[in-house]
């Protein structure tokens, strides 16, 4: 699907179709090529998702000011004429992330400048049927239905309510909230996640090892992921 | 030629012959087609790879060098083995999947369609018909079988068992063994209930549905409460066997790792030749003899199966249940309810595999220990002897599977 400018205004109106927010969406947190985005020749995608994160640094807490301050001495060229609609687009973008989307509760990323990477990846998804994906530079995320999930990268602290499937690039050592442990998950490897109400056991285990699980949660996880 | 050229040559041959030495002991020898046995294995990086071998009792196989690496996209562990095949449902394709290994790969050779099913047992009839007992994806709540001629993967006949699905507060089900007994069809199940997404119970109850065979229509259902969860699915482990005197012997498991009843007992049941209940006066009940919890049953004959059992003091709960090495593997009589001894193995870790073969006397069981490597012990049921066959070396990290394959 093509990302435009039209696109973009009806999805800030919370007027798109599934499909359609689902594509602004995929467009937003990808890091990877998009043939569907059209930009005019010769300006990168990444400039100017640079351009939008450094919009939506207005609309973060205080305490994040030096992270912004930092941020802004990374310059990204930019041809003047296209400046007054980028920044509409920031801000269609930026307001999206910090209001509740119809399906997703919400979704908040906060930018952490020193490696391009959010700072805070937090999504709450209410949906009791679909699962919502999402990608990161350092790792692909598939958050369950009725899942709340919270990653802050730069603590490596998690909270999570619900399953997750969680996938990094590099090897990646978290933790989880409530627990002093440390989990080291490996690169180009699925983790499944699985963490019930307080008090109930936090499950972690590789995609392969999904048949040691027993197998009313394997039965459970192959259909809500599909995998 | 001069000297130094001779000898250069002499030193190249000798690195050539050591090459293809190498090559022509291990899989990839001009016997594809012909080996007895297939070894899936899951390596440490996630790869996975099937290999082929005609003997378990000594040497070394290196998957990433020895073996056909696996498209995991495509394929798992819950695979059937018979005469040269492997068997898959791919979930995603809905498709039932014949392999066979060919040029050092494993390549599709024919597949038929099979959607909306999830596998819970397999039985070969006789011949090349499989019967396939599943549920019905996406609610695992109704039964369903498909009978298949696998020679030219063709259905024979298709449809819903009269199971009753799951009521009350039990949400989906598993079906845990299937028992041909002549124009009939045992089946033993157990219903469950979802709590959270980490958390589930089991009903108190092993259920067994007689059925006329092969309309599939019931006869009659018995209740047995002596202990919960029979079998398990046998694609990825046995724990049943008929033995050579027609009675029928099954596990029910309700350890965290099946039932989720740790409260109850792990048992050994057996419905006797031609009987359609479980004898109401055989109970092995397996943790008050071992102290834990057992998954995996096999027959090693005369009266004696192999059961692998978990140490409950060596792990924290489900998320460490398959990665600490913690299983121990017990010689049982099922006849007369006795452990006969604990084999003096490694900890084992992974918390399903299908880990035994009896040939001659002589049990093979792979092991996966942190401490002494990936094993194919072999086990004398003669003498007792307990020594090590070939060894799983290279990138191996868990024997997933040892197969017979003709």
């Amino acid at each position: 699907m093509n990302i435009n400018k039209d696109l973009i205004e009806k999805y800030h109106r919370n007027a798109c179709s599934t499909e359609e927010r689902d594509a602004v969406e995929a467009w937003l947190f990808s890091n990877h090529t998009d043939e569907g985005l059209q930009l005019p020749l010769g300006e990168s995608k990444a400039a100017h998702k640079a351009d939008i994160w450094k919009g939506i640094e207005d609309f973060l807490p205080s305490e994040e000011l030096s992270t912004a301050q930092e941020a802004k001495t990374v310059s990204i060229k930019i041809p003047a004429t296209e400046k007054p609609r980028l920044n509409f687009w920031m801000g269609a973008v930026a307001a999206t992330l910090v209001i509740g989307l119809s399906g997703l509760g919400m979704v908040q990323l906060q930018k952490n400048s020193a490696q391009n990477e959010p700072a805070l990846v937090s999504v709450n998804n209410t949906s009791a049927i679909k699962v919502h994906h999402l990608e990161v530079s350092d790792y692909a995320l598939s958050v369950g239905t009725n899942t709340s999930a919270k990653i802050d990268n730069l603590t490596g602290v998690v909270n999570l309510a619900g399953s997750i499937l969680f996938s990094p690039k590099k090897d990646i050592t978290l933790s989880f909230e409530g627990s002093p442990k440390k989990v080291t998950f490996k690169k180009d490897q699925t983790y499944i996640i699985l963490k019930g109400k307080e008090g109930t056991e936090q499950i972690i285990v590789s995609e392969k090892n999904l048949m040691d699980l027993p197998p009313v949660l394997q039965k459970q996880i192959i259909n809500e992921f599909k995998i | 030629m001069n000297s130094r050229s001779k000898r250069s040559l002499f030193f190249l041959l000798i690195a050539l012959s050591g090459l293809f030495g190498c090559r022509e002991k291990s899989l990839i020898s001009g016997e594809e087609g012909q080996h007895k046995y297939s070894i899936y294995i899951l390596g440490k990086d996630g790869k996975e790879y099937l290999l082929e071998t005609n003997q378990l009792d000594s040497g070394r196989l290196t998957p990433d060098r020895d073996g056909a690496e696996l498209n995991t996209r495509e394929m798992d562990r819950s695979v059937m083995v018979k005469n040269g095949y492997y068997y898959y449902l791919n979930r995603k394709k809905t498709s039932l999947i014949k392999y066979a290994i060919k040029e050092h790969q494993l390549q599709e050779i024919q597949s038929m369609p099979l959607a909306q099913f999830s596998i819970e047992n397999y039985q070969w009839l006789g011949g090349d018909t499989l019967l396939l007992t599943g549920l019905a994806n996406p609610d695992f709540k109704q039964v369903r079988y498909t009978m298949i001629q696998t020679n030219a993967m063709k259905p024979i006949r298709a449809g819903n068992m009269e199971i009753p699905v799951p009521t009350g507060r039990f949400d989906n089900m598993s079906v845990g063994f299937v028992k041909r007994q002549g124009a009939q069809l045992l089946l033993g199940y157990t219903y469950h209930q979802q709590i959270g997404v980490s958390n589930y119970t089991t009903s108190d109850t092993t259920y067994i549905t007689t059925l006329n065979y092969p309309e599939m229509t019931a006869v009659k259902t018995v209740k047995d409460t002596r202990s919960t969860y029979p079998g398990g699915v046998n694609t990825v482990q046995t724990s049943a066997f008929q033995d050579a005197q027609g009675d029928f012997y099954f596990m029910d498991c309700p350890g965290i790792a099946l039932g989720n009843r740790p409260e109850l007992s792990t048992a050994i049941m057996r419905i006797n030749k031609n009987s359609t209940v479980a004898d109401p006066h055989y109970f092995f009940n397996l943790s008050s003899a071992i102290g834990n919890h057992a998954y995996g049953m096999w027959s090693v004959g005369a009266d004696k199966a192999i059961v692998r059992a978990e140490r409950k003091d060596l792990f924290k709960g489900l998320g460490d249940h398959y990665s600490t090495p913690h299983f121990e593997f017990y010689l049982v009589d099922v006849k007369n309810n006795q452990v006969l001894q604990k084999l003096a193995l490694p900890l084992d870790k992974g918390t399903r595999r299908e880990c035994v073969l009896l040939k001659d006397n002589i049990a093979y069981i792979s092991v996966n220990s942190s401490s002494e490597g990936n094993y194919i012990w072999k086990y004398d049921l003669k003498t007792a002897a307990l020594t090590k066959g070939m060894q799983l070396a290279g990138n191996t990290d868990f024997i997933l599977r040892i197969d017979k394959l003709r």
